[in-house]
């Protein structure tokens, strides 16, 4: 592993690959909804944020998730701020979580996304309908969270293999 | 308690002010930065337009870019799965360009009587162009249905530009960049469109759900009542947003309710490619001098039009006729054939009859001789026998065919 480490370039692109995988998915809404599963969809970005800020991962810099939520609201068409608000939260709720932990366990961080991203999602549901007149199914909130909580374990094994490859 | 109090409020703060080394703001920074762009978003000021419209310009030309693979990927497998029922799908089309092409000539007719007819009561006149365009976003979002094409304020796009797939409406503009817009399709939660329900004439409103239906709301108590399934929908033009009489789609009854009705889109909103964009321009109706001007040169214009489409008609019916003697031909062709077979096969079946006739007299004579061998001299007369018969008589042939027994 010396030898990756001294090939800089590769090394360099490896550890910004969280941070470019996050700004991929918000460009490209990356949430398999072309599958045409009826109201499957999930925040592929929430997982990303979640798990690399309470992992306090380096080079993943807020001001490039607020940017990246920026990046979002302009694909998706929501007023600007809106996802910038939720990913920073996210970032709040992760380094709250940080602070108060002695000793992480991963179901209690699994639990505590899913009252995250909960929390968040009604803010945004609360925003747009309230001070933006947006129709929105709470339907398809409530799904979005489900499995967005569901595949978070899936994704933080990945990461967690992804942190190893680095440290080693 | 208090010192657990104290706990909670230390984390938070250090939650929000904390900067690690490699931070440049802190967390209640970027939250009030957030909160600060949220506020001006909601107000429709120059320079936040002029802004929104810069980023957007600079996001949608990356997400197209980064989307290619992915709906590179995509597109592989509808195009292999589109070609698994290509045939078929080509014998159906060809049927229905047929009839189409008849439909088209009447209908040409009625949009050209449509277009004076509207002239005469409005005192201006619409013309529109239809603007090819481009997909260039196309992020099926849960919650928000609209699309992002390569045309904007550079080529007279404006909010509320009617969007077209084929003849079949899809959407309209809601935001205009220079050179990129935003659609919202028909199928947004957002979207509500006045339209006409036919045969019934029934005025309603469509609203989007979320998938790729509309259903039909706003319906007068009473009407509801009708059975509307199957009826044509299209666009009423009340409220001059979207333009009236074109199609939008079928209805179709939701299962369990007899009163609620969905729409099917004519248009497949996931399957769009390319768009067109009406452009209309409105120019109003000269004075009296010049509008008699216009008038009778738009008479001289409507004959030629008129006459123009007679003249295709009449190509057309030429064409089809000369068509029918051309397959009258091949079939008259294909007659004469049939009958010289038929003929060649009877001379066959006469010719095999007699042969066979032939085969069966071969077949007596030798069963003849070969009796006549054996019983000739009991049936023949000779000095010893006087009750034979003379050979060559038919008694002698009947006596030899009965083993030498004479007929009684």
């Amino acid at each position: 592993m010396t030898n990756f480490k001294q090939r800089g370039f590769y090394f360099k692109f490896y550890s910004f690959l969280p941070i470019m995988v996050l700004f991929i998915s918000v460009l490209n809404e990356f949430d398999l909804n072309y599958l045409k599963l009826k109201y499957f969809s999930f925040n592929f970005p929430f997982i990303l944020i979640f798990f690399f800020t309470l992992k306090d991962f380096k080079n993943f810099d807020y001001l490039l998730v607020f940017l990246a939520g920026l990046v979002n609201d302009t694909v998706v068409g929501l007023p600007l701020g809106i996802s910038s608000l939720s990913y920073i939260l996210i970032c709040i709720a992760t380094s709250y979580l940080r602070n108060i932990t002695i000793r992480p366990n991963p179901i209690k961080d699994w639990f505590y996304f899913l009252l995250v991203i909960g929390l968040i999602n009604s803010i945004n549901y609360s925003i747009l309908t309230l001070f933006f007149s947006y129709d929105l199914l709470l339907l398809s909130y409530l799904v979005n969270i489900f499995f967005t909580f569901i595949l978070y374990m899936f994704f933080a094994y990945l990461f967690k293999y992804y942190l190893k490859g680095l440290n080693d | 308690m208090a010192s657990s109090r104290d706990d909670f409020i230390i984390a938070i703060r250090s939650a929000f002010l904390k900067k690690s080394t490699q931070q440049k703001f802190s967390l209640l920074t970027l939250v009030f930065i957030s909160i600060f762009i949220i506020v001006l978003s909601s107000f429709d000021l120059k320079f936040i337009r002029y802004l929104k419209a810069g980023i957007s310009e600079v996001v949608y030309r990356s997400s197209f870019i980064v989307s290619i693979p992915e709906n590179f990927l995509k597109n592989t497998f509808f195009e292999i799965r589109e070609y698994s029922t290509f045939f078929q799908n080509y014998k159906i089309n060809k049927e229905e360009l047929n009839e189409l092409k008849s439909k088209s000539i009447s209908d040409k007719i009625t949009q050209f009587e449509n277009e004076e007819l509207k002239e005469l009561i409005n005192n201006y006149t619409l013309s529109s162009d239809k603007l090819l365009a481009k997909i260039i976003v196309d992020h099926d979002s849960p919650y928000l249905k609209s699309i992002i094409i390569n045309k904007g304020s550079k080529d007279n796009i404006k909010i509320g530009t009617n969007i077209y797939d084929r003849s079949y409406l899809v959407g309209r503009v809601v935001e205009v960049n220079y050179k990129t817009s935003r659609v919202l399709l028909l199928s947004d939660l957002n979207s509500n469109v006045p339209v006409t329900i036919a045969p019934q004439n029934v005025q309603a409103i469509i609203t989007g759900t979320g998938e790729n239906y509309g259903e039909i709301k706003y319906i007068r108590e009473g009407i509801s009542n009708l059975n509307l399934e199957d009826s044509i929908v299209y666009t009423s033009g009340t409220g001059a947003i979207f333009k009236s009489g074109t199609p939008i789609g079928r209805v179709v009854a939701v299962t369990g309710s007899s009163n609620r009705f969905k729409v099917d889109f004519y248009s497949d909103f996931s399957q769009l490619k390319y768009i067109f964009a009406e452009l209309v321009t409105k120019t109003e109706v000269k004075n009296e001098d010049q509008q008699v001007e216009i008038e009778n040169s738009q008479i001289n214009n409507t004959a030629d039009t008129k006459l123009q489409i007679l003249e295709d008609e009449k190509k057309i019916i030429e064409q089809t006729n000369l068509k029918f003697k051309e397959e009258n031909e091949l079939l008259k062709i294909k007659i004469n054939n049939l009958n010289k077979q038929i003929v060649d096969f009877r001379n066959e079946v006469y010719d095999q009859k007699q042969i066979i006739a032939q085969y069966n007299i071969d077949l007596d004579e030798i069963e003849f001789l070969r009796l006549n061998l054996k019983f000739g001299h009991t049936c023949r007369k000779s000095f010893l026998n006087n009750d034979g018969f003379e050979v060559g008589t038919l008694e002698y042939k009947s006596c030899v065919m009965n083993k030498g027994q004479a007929n009684d």
